[in-house]
C-alpha cells in the first residue's frame, strides 16, 4: 500500500473553482447535432433536436469581486439565482390551442367543465384573437368564457375609475416611461441591442417565436424563428440582481408592442417594452416587499396588472402603471369584517377591494410563511394553484380572496405547477420526484406519476396533444430528462391497490391496513362521524392530508430521455416542437418530424418496445394507438 | 461570572492592547462573539438531557471521520439518551475524576482568571483537565494548519479561515480533556462505548454550553482494537460509524450477558421482553432492554429472488443498521434508494442455487425495505474502484436530498410503509479523492437549528446551507452520510410554521436595525471566555446577532417609523371620499340590500354545492372503508390459513429453517417479544464476527452494473408464495451491518 503525503485539509484553489470562471463576454452559439440519441420517439411521430442554442453567461460585473480559493464551507448565504427560463411570444393573433382541443364533440360530453366550443361566439372570438395565440411559460392562454369569471378587481370602483383612463384610447398601448438605453440607472448595468434590430424585426414573421431567457445577470430577447437565432435582438445586464423570472403580456402584446415583466432576486420588478427600449421598475429596493420575487405572471385578461410570488410566502398584485408605496398592512376591523382565525386560510394584508388604491400593491396576501416557488392561474381565470418549498400546494379564489384547498406533497418541497387546458386537473411536481395530478372537481390525488430519478423542476400540459378525455403533460427535471406522460380519464381513479387486491395474497393485502399516523389518516376517518358538524368541518375540508401510497395509482411515462447535460429547469410546447431549457443557458428546440408512418416501432422510456399504430386523422388531429411490451418478461 | 467581552465593557478586566478601546469593526483585534456565543445569549441555565451543549471535537490529525460521526451520534436524541442511561445514568459525582479529586467544570471555570489577557488570541489559554501523570498523546495545538505548507499568508491569520476560528475555540475553552474512563463506574469493561458514553456524560454535565472535547481514550480504544484505524491515515467515516455502531452493540451486550450471569436465571426471563419504548425511563436502570442500537437503526431487507426456471420465489430477510446506495450523475437520493430495490439479474457467473428446480439458474433478485428503521443512516458511495486505476476515486455526482422522505422500496407487506423522515444531520467529506480531505457534520439541533460542526469549530448555519452539499462539477464539498430520522406531519407542519416565523422575525428584526447591512457576516473572532454566564443575556448581542447573521441577504427596508407616516397620508383621501358619499347613502344601503341578497342567494347555491361535495365524499370515504374492511376480512382468512401451513411445516421442517419462517409472520404485525430477540440475537451474533469482513473484503460480482428493467409499477406480486424455502443456496454471505449490494470496498 503506498502513502500519499498528507493534503491539505482545505484544498487551495483547483481547476474550474467558481470564481475563476470566464471574465469575458462571449457570444450564444447555436449547434445542429444528428443523431438517434437527439430523437424523442413518442406515439404521433418523432420529436427531432434541431437547435441546440447555448446562451452565453455573463461574466460577473465589475464591481463583484471575484472570489479566489472560495472555502467551501464558507456560511455566506449567497443570493438567490434560478437557471434559463423562456417566456414565449408570436405575436400573430392566433386561436388558442385548444379551439383544435374541443373540436372534438364537446357536447356529447357530460362534463359540465368543458367550455363551450370558442367557435360558438363570433363575438368571443373577436375579442379573443388579440389576446390569444401562443401562451407563455404557463402553456396555457387564459381565455374568459361568458360569466365565467369576472375581471380581477371589477367590483372596487377605485380601481376602475383608474383602468378606465387607459381605455380611452385603446388602440394606443401606454409604454414605460424611462429609455432603457439611455438609463443612468446603477441596477442596469449595460443593453446590448443588435445593429440590424430594426431590419430584423421587419423580416421575423408574425408567425414566429420571440423569445425572452434569463441567463445569470443578463436577460436576452431571441428571435427563434430565425436562422440566425443566436444573435440576440437584445441583451440587457444588470447589475447585480438576476432575473428569477418574466412573463409576456398576451393581451397586450402587437406587431409594434410586447409588455414584458421581469422579478428579480433582490425583489425589484421592472416592466420592460422591448421594441421602444423602454422600462419602468417596480418595488425599487424592495419597498413594498424586499424579498426575492420567484415567480410572476400577468393576471389573466389584464392589461396592467400582474401577480408576483415573494420567497416570503406572500402573493403580490401590482398594477404596472402605478407607483410603489411603504406597504402597511391594512387593518380588516376597518372594513367591518374580521377574517375567521382559522389555521388554514390565506391572509389578506391588502384586499382588492381596498378603496387605497393610489399606489402599489393592488392587494397582497400572505398564503404562507414559506418560500413560494410557482404559481399558475386556471384557464377560466378564477383560481390560482400556489406551491411552495414546504411542500404545501395551494388552491386559491383570486377573485374571492379565499384558500379553497390544501394539499401536501408526498414528502419534500414542490417545485412546479400547471393547470390542464379544460382546467380540470392540476398537476404538480416536486423534490419527491413525482409528478402528481390532482382534480379540482373532486378535490383530490388523481395519480402520481413516477419516472423522474431527480426533482421535478418544470411540468407543463401540451396544449395540442390533449382533448377531453386524454392529456398529454410533459416534465423535466434535476436529471437532464424530459418524460412525456399521457393519461386519461378512463385509467384515472384506479388506485393501484386495487388491483394488487385481486390477486389476494396475504403480503400484498396487508398495506391498506396499515394505515400509519404518519398521514393523517386518523383525521381523515373521524371526519366520517363529523360530517354533518360545523367549522371543523370546513378545516378538514380546506386541509387535505397525504395520500398513502398504496391508494393511489402510478403512473408510468410513455417517453424517457436525457436531453441535457446539465439539470434541466423550464419546458414548454408549441404546436410542433418542444423546447427546453437547462441551469446553465442551454435550450434545445426538439421538432416534430412529419408524420409518422402508418406503424412506428421505438423504445420507451422504460425499455419497453412500443408499437405505435396511427389510427387516422379525425379532425385533424391525430389518433393513434400505442402498444407496449417490456423487452424482458417479467 | 462575566464574560471576557462583558469585562471588556465594564473595565475591570485585565487590560489587553485591544480591550482599551470600546470594539468596533475596525478594529480587527477587538474581541467579537463567535456566531454560536451570539446564538447561545440567551440560553438559561444547562438542561439535563444534552440538547443544549454545542461542543467542538478536537482533531489530533486526521481524525475528523470519528468527530463527525460522533457529533452526529450525540445530536441523534434517541441514542444519546440510550448511551447516557445505559446501563444506568451516572450521578453527577460520578463524573469526577477518580484521580484528581475535583469535577472538571470546576477546574475550567477558574480558567479565564488564570489565563487572563493572552486567553483570546493564544492556544495556551486552554485549559488542560488532564491529570499531570498523563502525558497527553496530542500535539500542540497547530494540528488544523499544521499539515499545511507554510505560505505567504498563513490560513490561520485570516480571521474567516475555519483554521483561525478553531484555534480560537481551542482557547477559549473549556476543554473537555478525555483522558480518563468511568467504565468501572458503569460495571462495564473499557470499551468503545463505555468511552463514549464517559463523552456523552461529561458533556452534559458540564455547565458550559459550548466548549471543545478532546477525546483521547475514545481514540485509544478504537485505535488499539482496530488495526485500520491506527495509522494516522484519512479514515472513511462511514466505515467508522459502522465499526462504532456494531461494537456498541457488541459492549452492550457483552455487559448485560456478563451481569445476567451475575444475577442468576432469575432475570434471563425478563431479558427476552424486548421493551418496545425507545425512551426508558429516565433513571432507571434498563440493562435489560439490550437492544437499543437495534431498535433506533435497524430494519429489515427482504431479498426476494425468483427463479426464471421454475418461478418459484424465495424470501431471505436481512437486518440492516445502515443503507448504502449506489450514485448516479444527476439523481436524487430518492432515485438512488429506488435503483437500491430495482431487480438485477442473476445470470451468467452469478447464477442462482435454485432449491425447487435444482442446480444454478437465472434468477431476478430484487431487495426491498421490510421494516424500517427509525433512524435511517444513508451512505451515499462516493467511494467507487475504479477498475482502469485500481484504485478508489470519488465520485463528484450531483445527488439532491430534501429535507423529508418516505421510502418507495418497501415491500407490500411493510409495516407504516408512507413513514416521514425527516434530515436532521449530514456528514460531507471536502477533498478531492477518498485518501485525503476532511470530514465535517452538519446538525439539526433540537431548538438551535443548524449548526456546522467542523472539528473544533461550531458555527449556526441558516437551514439553505444544508442544501450546499449535493456535489456536482467543481463542487469539493460533498454530502457522504445522512441521518434521517422518523418524523410525523404534525411536527413537520409545527417545524416549518416555526421556522417561517422565525425568518419572518429575523426579516423585521433587520429591517429595525440600520447598522446591519455594513457589518460582515462572522468575523471569526472569539471572546476570551466562553459562554458562561449564560444567565445574564446582554442586549446588544442580541441585536447584533440578528443583524449579523442576516447581513448578506436584506437590502435596508424603511423602519416602521416610515412606514407609519406613509400610512397616514395615504389614508386621507378614504376619509375625503366617505365625506362626499354622505348624501348617496341611502341610495347606498339599498343597493347593498339587494346585493346581501344575492349574496345569500348565491351562498345558499354553494352551500348545496358543498352538500353535494360531501356527499360525494362521503360515499367515496364509505367505499373506502367497505373495501377495507373485506380486505381485513380477507387478509384475516389467508392469515389463519398461512398459520396452519406454518404449523404444517414447523411440524416437518427443521431447526434452522424453522425459526426463519416463524419470524415472517411476526413482521407483518406487531413485533412480538419473541422474535424480536430472536432477531436480534440471530445478528448480533452474526456482527461479532464482522472485524473479519473488515479488510480487504470485496463483492467481486456487485461491481457490475445491473441491467434489469425499470418497473415503474412494481405491483407484479412475486411474494404470493410467502413461505417458499429460504435460499439458502445464495452464495455470497452478507454481513448484515450494512446491505449495499455495490458495496464501495473502501479499506486502506
Amino acid at each position: 500500500m503506498f502513502v500519499l503525503p498528507p493534503p491539505p485539509r482545505y484544498p487551495t484553489g483547483y481547476p474550474g473553482a467558481p470564481g475563476a470562471g470566464q471574465l469575458i463576454e462571449t457570444n450564444n452559439t447555436l449547434t445542429h447535432p444528428t443523431g438517434p440519441e437527439y430523437q424523442l420517439v413518442v406515439g404521433e411521430g418523432t420529436y427531432v433536436l434541431k437547435d441546440d442554442l447555448h446562451l452565453a453567461t455573463p461574466p460577473p460585473h465589475p464591481s463583484e469581486a471575484p472570489v479566489h480559493n472560495p472555502n467551501p464551507l464558507a456560511t455566506a448565504i449567497s443570493p438567490p439565482s434560478a437557471g434559463t427560463k423562456l417566456s414565449i411570444v408570436i405575436l400573430a393573433p392566433r386561436l388558442p390551442s385548444y379551439s383544435r382541443l374541443y373540436r372534438l364533440d364537446t357536447s356529447a360530453s357530460t362534463r359540465s367543465q368543458v367550455p363551450p366550443s370558442i367557435q360558438e361566439s363570433p363575438h368571443e372570438t373577436n375579442s379573443q384573437t388579440s389576446d390569444s395565440g401562443s401562451h407563455s411559460a404557463n402553456g396555457i392562454t387564459p381565455t374568459p368564457r361568458e360569466g365565467a369569471a369576472p375581471a380581477f378587481g371589477a367590483e372596487n370602483p377605485s380601481l376602475a375609475v383608474l383602468n378606465s383612463k387607459d381605455s380611452k384610447d385603446p388602440l394606443k398601448k401606454r409604454k414605460p416611461k424611462s429609455n432603457i438605453v439611455k438609463s443612468n440607472s446603477s441596477f442596469v448595468s449595460r443593453v446590448i441591442p443588435h445593429e440590424g434590430l430594426s431590419k430584423r424585426l421587419q423580416e421575423h414573421s408574425p408567425n414566429g417565436l420571440f423569445a425572452f431567457a434569463n441567463v445569470n445577470r443578463a436577460l436576452q430577447w431571441l428571435d427563434l424563428s430565425s436562422p440566425t437565432k443566436e444573435e440576440h435582438l437584445t441583451k440587457i445586464l444588470f447589475t447585480k440582481a438576476h432575473a428569477l423570472c418574466h412573463d409576456v403580456n398576451q393581451l397586450t402584446k402587437g406587431p409594434n408592442h410586447i409588455d414584458i415583466i421581469m422579478g428579480f432576486s433582490t425583489g425589484d420588478i421592472i416592466w420592460y417594452e422591448p421594441m421602444s427600449q423602454k422600462y419602468a421598475r417596480l418595488n425599487k429596493n424592495g419597498a413594498i416587499n424586499g424579498s426575492a420575487v420567484t415567480d410572476i405572471r400577468w393576471l389573466p385578461n389584464s392589461e396592467n396588472l400582474f401577480l408576483a410570488a415573494h420567497t416570503d410566502g406572500s402573493l403580490i398584485v401590482y398594477d404596472k402603471e402605478k407607483e410603489d408605496a411603504p406597504f402597511v398592512a391594512e387593518d380588516h376591523a376597518s372594513n367591518g369584517e374580521t377574517p375567521p382565525e382559522k389555521k388554514a386560510s390565506l391572509a389578506v394584508k391588502k384586499s382588492v377591494n381596498s378603496r387605497n388604491q393610489k399606489a402599489n400593491p393592488v392587494s397582497y396576501w400572505k398564503v404562507s410563511n414559506s418560500k413560494i416557488n410557482a404559481f399558475a392561474f386556471s384557464p377560466n381565470c378564477r383560481h390560482i394553484a400556489v406551491v411552495s418549498e414546504d411542500g404545501s400546494f395551494r388552491i386559491i379564489d383570486f377573485l374571492k380572496e379565499e384558500l379553497l384547498h390544501q394539499f401536501m406533497s408526498y414528502y419534500g418541497g414542490m417545485i412546479c405547477v400547471c393547470w390542464s387546458p379544460d382546467g380540470r386537473y392540476i398537476v404538480t411536481g416536486g423534490q419527491d420526484d413525482l409528478v402528481s395530478i390532482w382534480s379540482l372537481e373532486d378535490s383530490m390525488l388523481v395519480a402520481r406519476c413516477q419516472g423522474h430519478n431527480s426533482w421535478v423542476t418544470a411540468v407543463q400540459f401540451d396544449p395540442w396533444r390533449c382533448d377531453e378525455r386524454n392529456y398529454r403533460i410533459g416534465s423535466v427535471g434535476e436529471d437532464c430528462r424530459l418524460l412525456l406522460w399521457d393519461f386519461s380519464v378512463g385509467m384515472l381513479h384506479r388506485p393501484r391497490a386495487a388491483s394488487v387486491r385481486q390477486r389476494n395474497s396475504i403480503t400484498s393485502g396487508t398495506i391498506k391496513m396499515q394505515r400509519s399516523r404518519t398521514d393523517g389518516s386518523t383525521t381523515r376517518l373521524r371526519s366520517n362521524s363529523n360530517l354533518t358538524s360545523g367549522s371543523l368541518l370546513d378545516e378538514e375540508e380546506i386541509v387535505h392530508p397525504v395520500e398513502p401510497r398504496a391508494r393511489t395509482a402510478m403512473l408510468p411515462p410513455v417517453m424517457a430521455k436525457s436531453v441535457d447535460e446539465h439539470p434541466l429547469c423550464w419546458l414548454g410546447f408549441e404546436e410542433d416542437c418542444i423546447i427546453t431549457s437547462c441551469n446553465n443557458g442551454e435550450c434545445k428546440i426538439f421538432f416534430l418530424a412529419g408524420a409518422s408512418s402508418f406503424w412506428q416501432w421505438g423504445c420507451g422510456s422504460d425499455d419497453k418496445l412500443i408499437l405505435a399504430a396511427k389510427l387516422g386523422r379525425r379532425n385533424s388531429r391525430l389518433m393513434w394507438y400505442q402498444i407496449r411490451w417490456p423487452l424482458l418478461s417479467r | 461570572m462575566t464574560s471576557f467581552f462583558g469585562r471588556l465593557k465594564s473595565g475591570t478586566g485585565p487590560t489587553s492592547p485591544a480591550s482599551s478601546a470600546p470594539p468596533t469593526k475596525k478594529d480587527p483585534n477587538a474581541p467579537q462573539l463567535t456566531p454560536l456565543e451570539k446564538l447561545l445569549a440567551d440560553a438559561g441555565p444547562t438542561r439535563g438531557d444534552g440538547s443544549d451543549k454545542f461542543f467542538g471535537f478536537e482533531n489530533f490529525g486526521s481524525t475528523c471521520y470519528c468527530n463527525s460521526i460522533v457529533q452526529c451520534l450525540y445530536y441523534s436524541v434517541p441514542f444519546r439518551e440510550q448511551v447516557i442511561n445505559f446501563p444506568s445514568r451516572s450521578p453527577p459525582e460520578a463524573l469526577e475524576r477518580p484521580t484528581s479529586g475535583t469535577l472538571p467544570r470546576l477546574n475550567t471555570d477558574l480558567q479565564p482568571t488564570a489565563n487572563g489577557q493572552n486567553s483570546a488570541l493564544s492556544p495556551k489559554g486552554r485549559v488542560s483537565m488532564s491529570s499531570p501523570s498523563t502525558a497527553s498523546p496530542r500535539k500542540p495545538v497547530t494540528t488544523p494548519g499544521g499539515s499545511l505548507a507554510p505560505q505567504p499568508p498563513k490560513p490561520e491569520d485570516n480571521k474567516d479561515s475555519p483554521e483561525y476560528k478553531k484555534k480560537q475555540a481551542l482557547a477559549a475553552g473549556p476543554v473537555l480533556n478525555m483522558d480518563y474512563e468511568n467504565s468501572n463506574a458503569y460495571g462495564m469493561s473499557e470499551s468503545l462505548f463505555s468511552a463514549l458514553k464517559d463523552i456523552f456524560e461529561a458533556v452534559i454535565a458540564h455547565r458550559s454550553h459550548m466548549g471543545v472535547v478532546s477525546p483521547h481514550k475514545f481514540l485509544e480504544i478504537l485505535r488499539r482494537e482496530n488495526e485500520m484505524f491506527r495509522t494516522p491515515m484519512h479514515q472513511d467515516a462511514h466505515e467508522f460509524l459502522n465499526l462504532l455502531l456494531n461494537q456498541v452493540v457488541e459492549n452492550v451486550e457483552q455487559f448485560s450477558k456478563s451481569r445476567v450471569k451475575e444475577v442468576g436465571d432469575s432475570d434471563a426471563e425478563g431479558l427476552t421482553v424486548d421493551s418496545g419504548a425507545v425512551v426508558p425511563d429516565r433513571n432507571s436502570t434498563n440493562v435489560n432492554n439490550t437492544g437499543w442500537v437495534h431498535e433506533l437503526f435497524e430494519g429489515t431487507l427482504t431479498s426476494e429472488t425468483r427463479c426464471l426456471t421454475c418461478e418459484n420465489v424465495s424470501q431471505r430477510d436481512e437486518a440492516f443498521l445502515d443503507l448504502s446506495v449506489d450514485l448516479e450523475q444527476h439523481s436524487s437520493v430518492t432515485s438512488c434508494l429506488r435503483k437500491f430495490s430495482e431487480e438485477e439479474m442473476l445470470c451468467e457467473r452469478n447464477k442462482f442455487h435454485c432449491d425447487n428446480c435444482g442446480g444454478l439458474q437465472e434468477a431476478e433478485k430484487r431487495m426491498k425495505i421490510k421494516r424500517l428503521p427509525k433512524i435511517l443512516a444513508l451512505h451515499l458511495k462516493r467511494f467507487k474502484y475504479t477498475e482502469d486505476l485500481q484504485r478508489l476515486q470519488k465520485l463528484f455526482h450531483r445527488v439532491v436530498y430534501p429535507y423529508y422522505l418516505r421510502l418507495f422500496n418497501t415491500t407490500d407487506d411493510a409495516e407504516d410503509p408512507d413513514r416521514l423522515y425527516e434530515l436532521y444531520a449530514v456528514v460531507v467529506h471536502i477533498g478531492g479523492g477518498p485518501y485525503h480531505g476532511h470530514y465535517i457534520s452538519i446538525i439539526k439541533t433540537q431548538d438551535r437549528g443548524w449548526l456546522l460542526f467542523d472539528d473544533e469549530m461550531v458555527e449556526p448555519v441558516d437551514k439553505a446551507y444544508v442544501r450546499r452539499f449535493f456535489g456536482g462539477l467543481n463542487e469539493l464539498a460533498c454530502a457522504y452520510v445522512l441521518f434521517y430520522q422518523e418524523t410525523t406531519e404534525e411536527a413537520m407542519q409545527r417545524e416549518l410554521e416555526a421556522e417561517g416565523l422565525a425568518a419572518e422575525k429575523q426579516v423585521t428584526e433587520v429591517s429595525t436595525e440600520p447598522i446591519s447591512v455594513t457589518t460582515p457576516k462572522a468575523n471569526g473572532h472569539t471572546n476570551g471566555h466562553p459562554l458562561m454566564h449564560a444567565t445574564t443575556p446582554t442586549v446588544e448581542k442580541d441585536e447584533q446577532f440578528a443583524s449579523l447573521n442576516h447581513a448578506a441577504t436584506a437590502p435596508a427596508i424603511p423602519t416602521t417609523e416610515h412606514n407609519a407616516l406613509d400610512h397616514i397620508t395615504t389614508s386621507i383621501p378614504i376619509l375625503g371620499s366617505r365625506k362626499s358619499n354622505l348624501a348617496s347613502k341611502k341610495e347606498k344601503s339599498e343597493k347593498a340590500k339587494e346585493e346581501k341578497e344575492r349574496k345569500a342567494q348565491e351562498k345558499e347555491l354553494e352551500k348545496q354545492a358543498k352538500q353535494k361535495r360531501k356527499e360525494v365524499e362521503m360515499q367515496r370515504r364509505e367505499n373506502y372503508r367497505k373495501q377495507e374492511e373485506e380486505l381485513r376480512l380477507a387478509l384475516e382468512a389467508s392469515r389463519t390459513t398461512a398459520n396452519e401451513e406454518s404449523k404444517r411445516r414447523k411440524e416437518t421442517g427443521g431447526g434452522a429453517e424453522l425459526e426463519k419462517e416463524t419470524e415472517k409472520p411476526n413482521g407483518l404485525g406487531s413485533i412480538g417479544s419473541k422474535s424480536g430477540l430472536s432477531r436480534f440475537r440471530h445478528t448480533s451474533m452474526s456482527l461479532k464476527h464482522k472485524p473479519k469482513f473488515w479488510p480487504g473484503h470485496k463483492d467481486k460480482h456487485e461491481e457490475s452494473e445491473h441491467d434489469a428493467p425499470s418497473t415503474p409499477s412494481a405491483d407484479t406480486d412475486t411474494s404470493s408464495t410467502p413461505f417458499a424455502t429460504p435460499d439458502r443456496g445464495e452464495k455470497e454471505k452478507k454481513h448484515r451491518f450494512s446491505l449495499g449490494r455495490k458495496k464501495s470496498t473502501f479499506h486502506l
